[in-house]
Protein backbone atom coordinates (compact mmCIF):
# COMPACT_ATOMS: atom_id res chain seq x y z
CA UNK A 1 0.00 0.00 0.00
CA UNK A 2 1.41 3.44 -1.20
CA UNK A 3 2.59 5.80 2.10
CA UNK A 4 0.55 8.28 3.12
CA UNK A 5 0.27 11.69 0.93
CA UNK A 6 0.99 15.05 2.76
CA UNK A 7 -0.02 18.32 0.96
CA UNK A 8 1.72 21.51 2.65
CA UNK A 9 -1.01 24.37 3.62
CA UNK A 10 1.36 27.13 3.94
CA UNK A 11 1.64 28.99 0.66
CA UNK A 12 -2.09 30.40 0.93
CA UNK A 13 -3.20 34.09 0.71
CA UNK A 14 -4.81 34.51 3.82
CA UNK A 15 -1.15 34.82 4.71
CA UNK A 16 -0.04 38.56 4.63
CA UNK A 17 3.02 37.95 3.70
CA UNK A 18 1.80 35.39 0.79
CA UNK A 19 -0.93 38.01 -0.04
CA UNK A 20 1.75 40.63 0.11
CA UNK A 21 4.09 38.65 -2.41
CA UNK A 22 1.34 37.16 -4.88
CA UNK A 23 0.39 40.99 -5.22
CA UNK A 24 3.90 42.19 -6.12
CA UNK A 25 4.84 39.41 -7.97
CA UNK A 26 7.56 38.67 -5.65
CA UNK A 27 9.07 35.06 -5.48
CA UNK A 28 11.28 35.18 -2.68
CA UNK A 29 8.45 35.18 0.33
CA UNK A 30 6.94 32.29 -1.81
CA UNK A 31 10.05 30.19 -2.28
CA UNK A 32 10.92 29.98 1.21
CA UNK A 33 8.02 28.91 2.72
CA UNK A 34 8.19 26.41 -0.22
CA UNK A 35 11.49 25.18 0.54
CA UNK A 36 10.91 24.98 4.28
CA UNK A 37 7.71 22.59 3.97
CA UNK A 38 9.96 20.77 1.47
CA UNK A 39 12.67 20.20 3.72
CA UNK A 40 10.19 19.33 6.74
CA UNK A 41 9.03 16.42 3.78
CA UNK A 42 5.74 17.57 2.16
CA UNK A 43 4.78 15.54 -0.86
CA UNK A 44 2.71 18.19 -2.58
CA UNK A 45 2.77 21.77 -2.18
CA UNK A 46 -0.66 23.35 -2.09
CA UNK A 47 -1.00 26.74 -3.77
CA UNK A 48 -3.52 28.93 -2.52
CA UNK A 49 -4.19 32.09 -4.43
CA UNK A 50 -7.40 32.86 -3.33
CA UNK A 51 -10.95 33.86 -5.32
CA UNK A 52 -8.02 35.89 -7.64
CA UNK A 53 -11.28 37.37 -9.69
CA UNK A 54 -9.10 39.88 -11.10
CA UNK A 55 -5.95 38.45 -12.40
CA UNK A 56 -5.87 34.48 -11.71
CA UNK A 57 -5.66 33.92 -15.09
CA UNK A 58 -1.91 35.13 -14.92
CA UNK A 59 -1.51 34.95 -11.98
CA UNK A 60 -1.68 30.90 -11.40
CA UNK A 61 0.84 30.28 -14.02
CA UNK A 62 3.42 32.58 -12.66
CA UNK A 63 3.33 31.09 -9.09
CA UNK A 64 3.59 28.07 -10.98
CA UNK A 65 6.44 28.87 -12.71
CA UNK A 66 8.39 30.10 -10.43
CA UNK A 67 7.95 27.32 -7.37
CA UNK A 68 8.90 24.20 -10.46
CA UNK A 69 11.20 26.22 -11.97
CA UNK A 70 13.54 26.12 -8.33
CA UNK A 71 11.63 23.21 -6.80
CA UNK A 72 11.38 21.22 -9.71
CA UNK A 73 10.79 17.36 -7.92
CA UNK A 74 7.66 18.72 -6.06
CA UNK A 75 4.37 18.39 -7.90
CA UNK A 76 1.47 21.04 -6.82
CA UNK A 77 -1.65 21.36 -5.56
CA UNK A 78 -4.03 24.38 -7.53
CA UNK A 79 -5.91 26.02 -5.32
CA UNK A 80 -9.03 28.57 -5.96
CA UNK A 81 -12.57 28.91 -6.66
CA UNK A 82 -11.21 30.43 -10.10
CA UNK A 83 -11.86 27.76 -12.91
CA UNK A 84 -9.89 29.81 -15.48
CA UNK A 85 -7.17 30.08 -13.47
CA UNK A 86 -6.77 26.59 -12.95
CA UNK A 87 -7.27 26.11 -16.41
CA UNK A 88 -4.10 28.32 -17.08
CA UNK A 89 -2.34 26.92 -14.40
CA UNK A 90 -2.51 23.17 -15.54
CA UNK A 91 -1.46 24.46 -18.79
CA UNK A 92 1.89 25.38 -18.00
CA UNK A 93 2.59 22.65 -15.33
CA UNK A 94 5.40 20.25 -15.72
CA UNK A 95 4.31 17.09 -14.42
CA UNK A 96 7.59 15.43 -14.20
CA UNK A 97 7.32 15.05 -10.87
CA UNK A 98 3.50 14.06 -10.48
CA UNK A 99 0.11 14.93 -11.56
CA UNK A 100 -1.15 18.14 -10.52
CA UNK A 101 -3.76 18.51 -7.81
CA UNK A 102 -6.79 20.44 -8.48
CA UNK A 103 -8.04 21.66 -5.42
CA UNK A 104 -10.86 21.70 -4.95
CA UNK A 105 -14.22 19.94 -6.66
CA UNK A 106 -17.93 19.92 -4.70
CA UNK A 107 -21.34 18.44 -5.45
CA UNK A 108 -22.73 22.28 -5.98
CA UNK A 109 -21.33 25.07 -7.87
CA UNK A 110 -17.77 23.49 -8.04
CA UNK A 111 -18.93 20.09 -9.74
CA UNK A 112 -17.69 21.32 -12.74
CA UNK A 113 -13.75 20.92 -11.47
CA UNK A 114 -14.41 17.32 -12.25
CA UNK A 115 -14.08 17.40 -15.61
CA UNK A 116 -11.61 20.01 -15.75
CA UNK A 117 -9.71 17.21 -13.85
CA UNK A 118 -10.44 15.07 -16.49
CA UNK A 119 -9.68 17.20 -19.45
CA UNK A 120 -6.25 17.74 -18.48
CA UNK A 121 -5.61 14.50 -16.67
CA UNK A 122 -5.15 16.02 -12.94
CA UNK A 123 -6.07 14.69 -9.48
CA UNK A 124 -9.01 16.54 -7.98
CA UNK A 125 -9.89 16.72 -4.43
CA UNK A 126 -13.51 16.11 -4.04
CA UNK A 127 -15.56 18.18 -1.41
CA UNK A 128 -18.27 15.94 -0.11
CA UNK A 129 -20.31 19.15 -0.02
CA UNK A 130 -22.59 21.20 -1.93
CA UNK A 131 -23.11 24.38 0.20
CA UNK A 132 -21.67 24.66 3.54
CA UNK A 133 -21.12 21.61 6.20
CA UNK A 134 -23.19 18.74 5.13
CA UNK A 135 -25.20 18.15 7.65
CA UNK A 136 -24.53 14.21 8.57
CA UNK A 137 -23.44 11.52 6.92
CA UNK A 138 -26.08 10.44 4.37
CA UNK A 139 -25.56 14.08 2.97
CA UNK A 140 -21.78 13.04 2.96
CA UNK A 141 -22.47 9.97 0.98
CA UNK A 142 -24.68 11.29 -1.55
CA UNK A 143 -22.02 14.13 -2.41
CA UNK A 144 -19.55 11.46 -2.91
CA UNK A 145 -21.72 9.67 -5.08
CA UNK A 146 -22.51 12.53 -7.16
CA UNK A 147 -19.07 13.18 -7.77
CA UNK A 148 -18.05 9.70 -8.96
CA UNK A 149 -20.85 9.62 -10.91
CA UNK A 150 -19.79 12.78 -12.71
CA UNK A 151 -16.24 11.61 -12.64
CA UNK A 152 -17.46 8.42 -14.39
CA UNK A 153 -18.93 10.43 -17.32
CA UNK A 154 -16.12 12.38 -17.91
CA UNK A 155 -13.84 9.45 -18.01
CA UNK A 156 -12.03 10.23 -14.71
CA UNK A 157 -10.52 7.26 -12.63
CA UNK A 158 -11.42 7.28 -9.61
CA UNK A 159 -7.79 6.84 -8.53
CA UNK A 160 -7.85 10.78 -9.15
CA UNK A 161 -9.72 11.92 -6.64
CA UNK A 162 -9.05 12.50 -3.27
CA UNK A 163 -12.71 12.51 -1.55
CA UNK A 164 -12.47 14.93 1.60
CA UNK A 165 -15.28 14.60 4.46
CA UNK A 166 -14.83 18.26 5.73
CA UNK A 167 -12.90 18.03 9.03
CA UNK A 168 -14.91 20.02 11.17
CA UNK A 169 -13.03 21.83 14.25
CA UNK A 170 -13.50 20.05 17.28
CA UNK A 171 -14.33 23.42 19.61
CA UNK A 172 -17.64 23.73 18.54
CA UNK A 173 -18.33 20.37 16.67
CA UNK A 174 -17.08 17.94 18.87
CA UNK A 175 -20.18 15.90 18.73
CA UNK A 176 -19.39 15.59 14.74
CA UNK A 177 -15.72 14.47 14.99
CA UNK A 178 -16.69 10.51 15.35
CA UNK A 179 -19.11 11.28 12.49
CA UNK A 180 -16.54 12.66 10.14
CA UNK A 181 -14.19 9.56 10.98
CA UNK A 182 -17.15 7.16 10.24
CA UNK A 183 -17.32 9.46 6.81
CA UNK A 184 -13.56 8.07 6.50
CA UNK A 185 -14.39 4.72 7.27
CA UNK A 186 -17.63 4.47 4.66
CA UNK A 187 -15.73 6.69 1.81
CA UNK A 188 -12.20 4.11 2.07
CA UNK A 189 -14.53 0.73 2.25
CA UNK A 190 -15.68 2.33 -1.51
CA UNK A 191 -12.28 2.12 -2.28
CA UNK A 192 -12.05 5.50 -3.02
CA UNK A 193 -9.00 7.80 -1.91
CA UNK A 194 -9.58 10.45 1.17
CA UNK A 195 -7.91 13.77 2.30
CA UNK A 196 -9.16 16.46 4.57
CA UNK A 197 -7.92 20.00 6.12
CA UNK A 198 -6.22 19.06 9.08
CA UNK A 199 -5.89 22.64 10.54
CA UNK A 200 -9.47 22.75 10.29
CA UNK A 201 -9.90 20.52 13.31
CA UNK A 202 -8.00 22.59 15.86
CA UNK A 203 -9.26 25.98 14.72
CA UNK A 204 -8.88 28.30 16.97
CA UNK A 205 -7.60 26.18 20.08
CA UNK A 206 -4.25 27.37 21.71
CA UNK A 207 -1.29 27.23 19.39
CA UNK A 208 0.46 24.98 21.83
CA UNK A 209 -1.80 22.27 21.61
CA UNK A 210 -3.04 22.42 17.76
CA UNK A 211 -0.26 20.11 17.09
CA UNK A 212 -1.25 17.75 19.28
CA UNK A 213 -5.09 17.81 18.62
CA UNK A 214 -4.18 17.61 15.01
CA UNK A 215 -1.66 14.84 14.84
CA UNK A 216 -4.10 12.50 17.29
CA UNK A 217 -7.23 12.99 14.84
CA UNK A 218 -4.82 12.50 11.88
CA UNK A 219 -3.86 9.02 13.51
CA UNK A 220 -7.45 8.28 14.22
CA UNK A 221 -8.46 9.39 10.64
CA UNK A 222 -5.29 7.01 8.99
CA UNK A 223 -6.78 4.14 10.47
CA UNK A 224 -10.49 4.89 9.36
CA UNK A 225 -8.62 4.70 6.24
CA UNK A 226 -7.49 8.45 5.55
CA UNK A 227 -4.64 8.67 2.99
CA UNK A 228 -3.80 11.73 2.80
CA UNK A 229 -4.48 15.24 4.16
CA UNK A 230 -3.60 18.76 3.86
CA UNK A 231 -1.61 19.27 6.98
CA UNK A 232 1.23 22.22 8.21
CA UNK A 233 4.70 19.88 7.65
CA UNK A 234 6.65 22.39 9.86
CA UNK A 235 4.55 20.41 12.74
CA UNK A 236 7.25 17.94 13.78
CA UNK A 237 5.04 16.40 15.71
CA UNK A 238 2.00 15.77 12.88
CA UNK A 239 4.90 14.89 10.29
CA UNK A 240 6.02 12.19 13.15
CA UNK A 241 2.72 10.80 13.70
CA UNK A 242 2.08 10.46 10.15
CA UNK A 243 5.42 8.65 9.48
CA UNK A 244 4.58 6.28 12.70
CA UNK A 245 1.05 5.51 11.94
CA UNK A 246 2.26 4.09 8.57
CA UNK A 247 5.05 2.38 10.06
CA UNK A 248 2.35 0.56 12.35
CA UNK A 249 0.29 0.01 8.65
CA UNK A 250 3.27 -1.58 7.74
CA UNK A 251 3.21 0.80 4.86
CA UNK A 252 7.44 0.61 4.98
CA UNK A 253 10.38 -1.41 6.70
CA UNK A 254 11.16 -0.38 10.20
CA UNK A 255 14.85 1.26 11.25
CA UNK A 256 15.42 2.46 14.21
CA UNK A 257 16.13 6.07 12.35
CA UNK A 258 12.58 6.00 10.34
CA UNK A 259 11.95 9.40 11.76
CA UNK A 260 15.25 10.83 9.93
CA UNK A 261 14.22 9.70 6.69
CA UNK B 1 -9.25 -13.72 -27.50
CA UNK B 2 -5.28 -14.13 -27.54
CA UNK B 3 -4.19 -14.74 -24.33
CA UNK B 4 -1.97 -11.58 -22.36
CA UNK B 5 0.76 -12.78 -19.78
CA UNK B 6 -0.35 -10.60 -16.85
CA UNK B 7 3.07 -8.82 -15.48
CA UNK B 8 3.90 -7.76 -12.35
CA UNK B 9 5.08 -3.92 -12.00
CA UNK B 10 7.04 -2.15 -9.42
CA UNK B 11 7.43 1.09 -8.54
CA UNK B 12 10.94 0.71 -7.17
CA UNK B 13 14.48 -0.07 -9.01
CA UNK B 14 17.87 -1.65 -7.53
CA UNK B 15 21.21 0.86 -7.89
CA UNK B 16 22.88 -0.24 -10.54
CA UNK B 17 26.46 -0.24 -9.34
CA UNK B 18 30.05 -0.61 -10.59
CA UNK B 19 32.88 -2.72 -9.08
CA UNK B 20 36.69 -1.95 -10.90
CA UNK B 21 35.98 -0.07 -14.16
CA UNK B 22 33.03 -2.26 -16.15
CA UNK B 23 32.04 -5.13 -13.92
CA UNK B 24 28.28 -3.81 -13.06
CA UNK B 25 25.66 -5.32 -10.90
CA UNK B 26 22.11 -4.87 -9.79
CA UNK B 27 19.81 -2.33 -11.85
CA UNK B 28 17.10 -4.93 -11.67
CA UNK B 29 13.08 -3.40 -11.41
CA UNK B 30 11.48 -7.10 -11.13
CA UNK B 31 12.05 -10.39 -8.54
CA UNK B 32 15.26 -12.14 -9.73
CA UNK B 33 15.36 -13.98 -12.53
CA UNK B 34 11.79 -12.64 -13.77
CA UNK B 35 12.20 -11.54 -17.10
CA UNK B 36 9.18 -12.29 -18.24
CA UNK B 37 8.19 -9.08 -15.71
CA UNK B 38 10.32 -6.83 -16.95
CA UNK B 39 14.22 -5.80 -16.59
CA UNK B 40 15.91 -7.84 -14.67
CA UNK B 41 19.20 -5.69 -14.54
CA UNK B 42 22.49 -6.89 -14.96
CA UNK B 43 23.60 -10.64 -14.78
CA UNK B 44 24.36 -11.69 -11.05
CA UNK B 45 28.37 -11.66 -10.84
CA UNK B 46 30.82 -14.53 -9.30
CA UNK B 47 33.77 -13.92 -7.43
CA UNK B 48 35.94 -16.71 -6.31
CA UNK B 49 37.37 -16.57 -2.90
CA UNK B 50 41.38 -16.45 -2.34
CA UNK B 51 43.62 -16.08 1.04
CA UNK B 52 46.21 -13.94 2.17
CA UNK B 53 47.59 -16.97 4.09
CA UNK B 54 48.29 -20.04 3.25
CA UNK B 55 44.65 -21.93 4.11
CA UNK B 56 45.55 -24.64 6.24
CA UNK B 57 41.51 -24.94 7.53
CA UNK B 58 40.21 -25.76 3.57
CA UNK B 59 39.88 -29.23 2.77
CA UNK B 60 42.33 -31.08 1.44
CA UNK B 61 40.56 -32.22 -1.74
CA UNK B 62 40.40 -28.54 -2.65
CA UNK B 63 43.58 -27.58 -1.15
CA UNK B 64 45.09 -30.24 -3.93
CA UNK B 65 43.26 -28.06 -6.76
CA UNK B 66 45.18 -24.83 -5.58
CA UNK B 67 48.43 -26.53 -3.96
CA UNK B 68 50.68 -24.92 -6.27
CA UNK B 69 49.67 -21.56 -5.70
CA UNK B 70 48.38 -20.99 -2.71
CA UNK B 71 51.78 -19.69 -1.21
CA UNK B 72 51.44 -16.53 -3.02
CA UNK B 73 48.47 -14.14 -3.60
CA UNK B 74 49.15 -13.09 -6.67
CA UNK B 75 49.98 -16.80 -8.34
CA UNK B 76 46.59 -18.12 -6.85
CA UNK B 77 44.25 -15.17 -8.05
CA UNK B 78 45.71 -15.40 -11.78
CA UNK B 79 45.43 -19.16 -11.66
CA UNK B 80 41.93 -18.79 -10.81
CA UNK B 81 41.53 -16.34 -13.44
CA UNK B 82 43.06 -17.69 -16.34
CA UNK B 83 41.38 -21.29 -15.45
CA UNK B 84 38.00 -20.62 -14.05
CA UNK B 85 37.17 -17.12 -15.29
CA UNK B 86 35.67 -15.32 -12.34
CA UNK B 87 33.76 -11.60 -12.58
CA UNK B 88 36.09 -10.90 -9.97
CA UNK B 89 38.06 -12.00 -6.70
CA UNK B 90 37.43 -12.03 -3.23
CA UNK B 91 40.70 -11.61 -1.32
CA UNK B 92 40.03 -12.48 2.09
CA UNK B 93 42.69 -11.05 4.86
CA UNK B 94 42.61 -14.13 6.98
CA UNK B 95 45.96 -13.52 8.33
CA UNK B 96 45.28 -10.23 9.88
CA UNK B 97 43.32 -12.14 12.66
CA UNK B 98 44.67 -10.75 16.18
CA UNK B 99 43.65 -14.52 17.01
CA UNK B 100 46.21 -15.91 14.66
CA UNK B 101 48.92 -14.89 12.17
CA UNK B 102 47.85 -11.14 13.35
CA UNK B 103 49.76 -9.34 9.92
CA UNK B 104 49.37 -5.57 10.47
CA UNK B 105 47.34 -3.26 7.93
CA UNK B 106 50.51 -2.57 6.20
CA UNK B 107 51.78 -5.67 5.36
CA UNK B 108 47.87 -6.22 4.12
CA UNK B 109 47.99 -2.83 2.22
CA UNK B 110 51.31 -4.75 -0.01
CA UNK B 111 50.13 -7.85 -0.29
CA UNK B 112 46.46 -6.44 -2.05
CA UNK B 113 48.51 -3.78 -4.05
CA UNK B 114 50.22 -6.73 -5.38
CA UNK B 115 47.49 -8.50 -6.32
CA UNK B 116 45.80 -5.38 -7.66
CA UNK B 117 48.52 -4.63 -10.01
CA UNK B 118 48.73 -8.46 -11.51
CA UNK B 119 45.00 -9.40 -12.02
CA UNK B 120 42.75 -7.52 -14.65
CA UNK B 121 39.28 -8.62 -12.59
CA UNK B 122 38.39 -6.44 -10.05
CA UNK B 123 38.67 -7.34 -6.34
CA UNK B 124 36.39 -7.61 -3.38
CA UNK B 125 38.56 -7.15 -0.23
CA UNK B 126 37.49 -9.35 2.94
CA UNK B 127 38.52 -8.84 5.99
CA UNK B 128 38.79 -11.31 9.43
CA UNK B 129 36.60 -12.20 11.98
CA UNK B 130 37.48 -9.08 14.35
CA UNK B 131 35.80 -6.30 13.24
CA UNK B 132 38.15 -4.06 14.98
CA UNK B 133 41.11 -5.16 13.42
CA UNK B 134 39.17 -5.35 9.60
CA UNK B 135 38.55 -1.76 10.22
CA UNK B 136 42.28 -1.08 10.74
CA UNK B 137 43.26 -3.40 7.62
CA UNK B 138 40.61 -1.55 5.45
CA UNK B 139 41.57 1.62 6.08
CA UNK B 140 45.42 0.95 4.67
CA UNK B 141 44.18 -1.29 2.24
CA UNK B 142 41.66 1.26 0.59
CA UNK B 143 44.46 3.99 0.47
CA UNK B 144 46.87 1.74 -1.45
CA UNK B 145 43.97 0.77 -3.72
CA UNK B 146 42.52 4.14 -3.93
CA UNK B 147 39.56 4.84 -6.24
CA UNK B 148 39.48 1.13 -7.77
CA UNK B 149 35.88 1.08 -6.96
CA UNK B 150 36.74 -2.26 -5.44
CA UNK B 151 34.13 -3.92 -2.62
CA UNK B 152 35.20 -4.24 1.07
CA UNK B 153 32.77 -6.68 2.33
CA UNK B 154 32.07 -5.60 5.42
CA UNK B 155 31.10 -2.49 7.63
CA UNK B 156 29.35 -3.78 10.41
CA UNK B 157 27.56 -1.75 13.07
CA UNK B 158 30.79 -1.81 15.27
CA UNK B 159 33.21 -0.70 12.63
CA UNK B 160 30.63 1.44 9.97
CA UNK B 161 31.88 4.90 10.92
CA UNK B 162 35.83 3.77 10.42
CA UNK B 163 35.23 1.57 7.38
CA UNK B 164 32.56 4.04 5.58
CA UNK B 165 34.96 7.32 6.45
CA UNK B 166 38.40 5.64 4.25
CA UNK B 167 36.96 3.12 2.32
CA UNK B 168 34.00 5.43 0.80
CA UNK B 169 34.55 8.98 1.76
CA UNK B 170 38.44 8.94 1.67
CA UNK B 171 39.58 6.40 -0.79
CA UNK B 172 37.10 6.08 -3.34
CA UNK B 173 35.93 2.87 -2.84
CA UNK B 174 32.42 0.56 -2.24
CA UNK B 175 31.17 -0.20 1.17
CA UNK B 176 29.09 -3.49 1.88
CA UNK B 177 27.18 -2.99 4.62
CA UNK B 178 26.93 -6.22 6.51
CA UNK B 179 23.79 -7.13 9.21
CA UNK B 180 23.40 -10.92 10.20
CA UNK B 181 20.21 -11.96 9.16
CA UNK B 182 18.03 -9.08 10.46
CA UNK B 183 15.79 -6.88 8.24
CA UNK B 184 15.54 -4.02 10.37
CA UNK B 185 18.85 -3.67 10.93
CA UNK B 186 19.88 -4.08 7.55
CA UNK B 187 17.96 -0.90 6.87
CA UNK B 188 19.47 0.98 9.35
CA UNK B 189 23.15 0.17 8.75
CA UNK B 190 22.52 1.55 5.29
CA UNK B 191 20.72 4.28 6.72
CA UNK B 192 23.89 5.45 9.00
CA UNK B 193 25.44 4.63 6.00
CA UNK B 194 24.13 6.89 3.50
CA UNK B 195 24.34 9.69 6.75
CA UNK B 196 27.76 9.27 6.50
CA UNK B 197 27.65 10.97 3.23
CA UNK B 198 28.35 8.14 1.25
CA UNK B 199 26.16 7.89 -1.99
CA UNK B 200 23.54 4.76 -2.64
CA UNK B 201 24.81 3.97 -5.41
CA UNK B 202 28.29 3.60 -3.85
CA UNK B 203 27.29 0.71 -1.61
CA UNK B 204 26.36 -2.81 -1.70
CA UNK B 205 24.57 -5.17 1.57
CA UNK B 206 25.78 -8.53 2.40
CA UNK B 207 22.35 -8.71 4.72
CA UNK B 208 24.26 -12.05 5.97
CA UNK B 209 24.76 -15.68 4.82
CA UNK B 210 24.30 -19.17 5.92
CA UNK B 211 24.83 -22.34 4.46
CA UNK B 212 21.48 -24.51 3.56
CA UNK B 213 20.08 -26.00 6.21
CA UNK B 214 21.90 -23.82 9.00
CA UNK B 215 18.90 -21.19 9.28
CA UNK B 216 18.65 -20.96 5.71
CA UNK B 217 15.22 -19.80 5.36
CA UNK B 218 15.68 -17.10 7.14
CA UNK B 219 18.13 -15.68 4.94
CA UNK B 220 15.81 -16.35 1.85
CA UNK B 221 13.11 -14.49 3.90
CA UNK B 222 15.21 -11.61 4.96
CA UNK B 223 16.41 -11.18 1.43
CA UNK B 224 13.15 -11.77 -0.09
CA UNK B 225 11.54 -8.83 2.34
CA UNK B 226 14.72 -6.65 1.40
CA UNK B 227 13.83 -6.92 -1.81
CA UNK B 228 9.77 -6.77 -1.68
CA UNK B 229 10.41 -3.68 0.29
CA UNK B 230 13.01 -1.95 -2.15
CA UNK B 231 10.33 -2.83 -5.29
CA UNK B 232 6.93 -2.48 -4.16
CA UNK B 233 7.48 -0.12 -1.64
CA UNK B 234 10.39 1.73 -3.68
CA UNK B 235 12.22 2.06 0.03
CA UNK B 236 15.55 3.95 -1.48
CA UNK B 237 17.67 2.13 1.35
CA UNK B 238 17.30 -1.02 0.62
CA UNK B 239 17.83 -0.30 -3.53
CA UNK B 240 21.34 -1.87 -2.71
CA UNK B 241 22.88 -4.74 -4.74
CA UNK B 242 23.32 -7.52 -2.44
CA UNK B 243 26.78 -9.56 -2.26
CA UNK B 244 26.41 -12.82 -0.13
CA UNK B 245 29.68 -14.48 0.28
CA UNK B 246 29.03 -18.12 0.70
CA UNK B 247 31.76 -19.87 0.45
CA UNK B 248 32.64 -18.49 3.76
CA UNK B 249 29.72 -20.16 5.22
CA UNK B 250 29.24 -23.44 3.11
CA UNK B 251 32.83 -24.77 3.98
CA UNK B 252 33.08 -24.66 7.71
CA UNK B 253 29.63 -26.54 8.41
CA UNK B 254 30.08 -29.75 8.78
CA UNK B 255 28.72 -31.60 5.92
CA UNK B 256 31.57 -29.97 4.08
CA UNK B 257 34.63 -30.50 6.55
CA UNK B 258 33.55 -33.56 8.07
CA UNK B 259 36.40 -36.45 6.48
CA UNK B 260 35.95 -39.47 5.14
CA UNK B 261 37.04 -40.77 7.74
CA UNK B 262 34.84 -39.46 9.80
CA UNK B 263 32.04 -40.03 7.89
CA UNK B 264 32.24 -42.72 5.29
CA UNK B 265 28.39 -43.49 5.04
CA UNK B 266 28.52 -39.71 3.54
CA UNK B 267 30.45 -40.11 0.54
CA UNK B 268 33.09 -38.32 -0.96
CA UNK B 269 34.07 -35.18 0.78
CA UNK B 270 34.71 -32.46 -2.33
CA UNK B 271 31.44 -33.49 -3.53
CA UNK B 272 29.43 -32.50 -0.24
CA UNK B 273 31.13 -29.36 -0.12
CA UNK B 274 30.49 -29.10 -3.51
CA UNK B 275 27.20 -29.58 -3.11
CA UNK B 276 26.60 -27.15 -0.38
CA UNK B 277 28.01 -24.61 -1.53
CA UNK B 278 26.10 -25.01 -5.49
CA UNK B 279 22.66 -24.96 -3.34
CA UNK B 280 23.61 -22.42 -1.01
CA UNK B 281 24.74 -20.22 -3.99
CA UNK B 282 21.68 -20.96 -5.93
CA UNK B 283 19.42 -20.72 -3.21
CA UNK B 284 20.41 -17.07 -2.11
CA UNK B 285 20.75 -16.09 -6.37
CA UNK B 286 16.89 -17.08 -6.37
CA UNK B 287 16.06 -14.92 -3.38
CA UNK B 288 17.88 -11.80 -4.90
CA UNK B 289 21.84 -12.04 -4.45
CA UNK B 290 23.28 -9.63 -7.05
CA UNK B 291 26.82 -11.44 -6.45
CA UNK B 292 27.97 -14.45 -5.01
CA UNK B 293 31.58 -15.56 -4.08
CA UNK B 294 32.35 -19.45 -4.32
CA UNK B 295 35.49 -21.77 -3.87
CA UNK B 296 35.86 -24.31 -5.43
CA UNK B 297 35.84 -24.39 -9.39
CA UNK B 298 32.92 -26.52 -9.47
CA UNK B 299 30.87 -24.58 -7.97
CA UNK B 300 31.74 -21.80 -10.61
CA UNK B 301 30.90 -23.85 -13.50
CA UNK B 302 27.59 -24.87 -12.12
CA UNK B 303 26.56 -21.01 -10.77
CA UNK B 304 27.37 -20.16 -13.79
CA UNK B 305 25.68 -22.30 -16.28
CA UNK B 306 22.46 -21.76 -13.43
CA UNK B 307 22.75 -17.86 -14.17
CA UNK B 308 23.23 -18.40 -17.85
CA UNK B 309 20.34 -20.71 -18.39
CA UNK B 310 18.24 -18.15 -15.94
CA UNK B 311 19.13 -15.05 -18.41
CA UNK B 312 19.94 -15.73 -21.44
Amino acid sequence: MARFLTIGERIHVISPTIRKALEERNPEPILKRAKEQIDAGANYLDVNIGPADRDGEELMPWVVKILQDEFPETPLCLDTANMKALEAGIKVYDRTAGKPIINSADAGPRLDMVNLAAEYDAIVIGLCAKEGIPRDNDERIMYCTEILERAMEAGLDQENILFDPLFVVVKGMQDKQQEVLEAVRQISEMGLKTTGGLSNVSNGCPKEIRGLIEATFCAMAIQCGLTSAIINPLDKLVMDVIKTADLIKERYLYADSYLEL
Amino acid sequence: MAYKMPTQKYSGKINEVTIGTDLKIGGESVLPFYSFDGDIGNKPAIGMEIWDVYPESWPEAVLNIFKDVVDDPVKWAKFCIENYNPDFICLKFEGANPDGLDRSPEECAEVAKNVADNVNVPLVIAGCQNSEKTAKVFTKVAEALANKNFVFLSAVESNYKEVGAAVGLAYGNIVAAESSVDLNLAKQLNILITQLGIQPDRMVMDPGCSAVGYGFEYVVTTMDRIRLAALQQNDSTLQVPMILPVSFESWKVKESIATEDDAPEWGSQEDRGVGMEISTAVGVLAAGANAVILRHPRSVEVVRNFVNQMTE
